[in-house]
């Protein structure tokens, strides 16, 4: 449990203190490519609590999403079509939803755990 | 199934970082520093001046301190008094006078105004413009008309009139006086400027006329301060 947060930790000391900054033009797709990733984050650990966590999909899911994603955005910019507002809009329905099942998942273990006890 | 932390632990650790670059992204966006040599030096100078200034001001107020420490009581008001003066000569309460140049702007009359071109009408942003550009030639103190110009002088129209100082200004021909040190310069200067340009363009005459002893009027209103307290004595 520990380690995921130690490591969500030191990627966001490593990001502060490297300095680096995307140029302004560029910021969308990185900001896409957060959504994705915090989706298949959120994905994982519900799929881990459900126990249907299946280590290609989780990984080969993290890096399609983000490519997929800023891909989208990239084509709806050539295009004239505001195309990463799909990919914010499923992403962010996911997300509701991921984290929604988590909660529900893990308030139906804690008050099984109250009843054993 | 073993790796299953580790493999959490990265794909966090890649979004912290992702987050964490996003961050510094929007709040602390890229400014391109694009300027070029010259820009580069006249803004060097332009800081080193401010430097130069600065150091004189602080010399100035060191003076003054010393001034009040070592003193006795009377010199301490003589020296206050001397302060005060000074600040009421230089937030433009008092009438100076100096070499400067007068300006008058009147209608151009040509015979053809009223007959088909309207009387012409002066914006407050042509004259807001003139004290600017003024004041970019180095003017030191400006009227309007009887009105001083000072930090906080309102320049307004209401119902078609300028008011200069709340006070409408009278009719034509409208009369600018200024003061500066190098007045003949500052003449040159002011008669090839854009803001005259805009007023000749607006069917005006204006006028300027070097002259070696000019009186400015003080400012005779009272100068609201709103925003300012006295400061607390060091103990």
């Amino acid at each position: 449990m520990w380690l995921p947060v130690l490591g969500l930790l030191i990627g966001l000391l490593l990001g502060f203190m490297s300095d680096i900054r995307v140029p302004p033009e560029y910021s969308n797709y990185l900001s896409i490519a957060v959504l994705a990733a915090l989706d298949t984050l959120f994905g994982g650990i519900r799929a881990h609590l459900q126990g249907s966590f299946e280590d290609k999909v989780f990984i080969t899911g993290f890096f399609f999403n983000i490519l997929l994603a800023a891909g989208l955005a990239y084509l709806g910019v050539h295009l004239g079509i505001d195309l990463y507002l799909a990919a914010i809009f499923a992403f962010g329905v996911r997300l509701f939803n991921n984290i929604a099942v988590i909660r529900r998942l893990l308030i139906s273990k804690w008050s099984d755990s109250r009843k054993k006890a | 199934m073993k790796d299953k932390p580790f493999m959490f632990a990265t794909i966090a650790l890649i979004l912290g970082g992702m987050l964490a670059i996003q961050f510094e992204t929007t709040n602390n966006p890229i400014i391109r520093d694009t300027r070029d040599l010259w820009e580069l030096r006249a803004d060097l100078e332009k800081e080193k001046q401010r430097q130069q200034e600065l150091n004189e001001e602080l010399q100035r107020y060191s003076e003054l301190l010393n001034k009040y420490k070592t003193e006795g009581k009377d010199e301490k008001i003589e020296a206050m008094e001397k302060a005060l003066t000074d600040l009421k000569k230089q937030a433009g309460l008092t009438s100076v006078s100096g070499q400067g140049i007068v300006m008058t702007i009147e209608p151009f009359n040509d015979g053809l105004i009223g007959v088909d071109r309207p009387q012409p009408k002066i914006d407050p942003d042509m004259l807001r413009r003139l004290v600017n550009e003024l004041n970019r030639y180095d003017a030191k103190e400006i009227s309007i008309d009887g009105q001083r110009i000072i930090s906080k002088t309102p320049i307004r129209e209401v119902n078609g009139n300028i008011y200069i100082n709340n006070e409408p200004i009278s009719t034509f021909p409208i009369e600018i006086r200024v003061l500066a040190k190098n007045h003949e310069k500052l003449h040159q200067k002011i008669i090839a400027s854009p803001a005259v340009e805009e007023f000749i363009r607006e069917d005006f005459l204006v006028e300027s006329t070097p002259s070696h002893k000019v009186i400015l009027p003080a400012y005779d209103k009272e100068i609201k301060v709103k925003f300012m307290k006295p400061a607390k004595e060091e103990t």
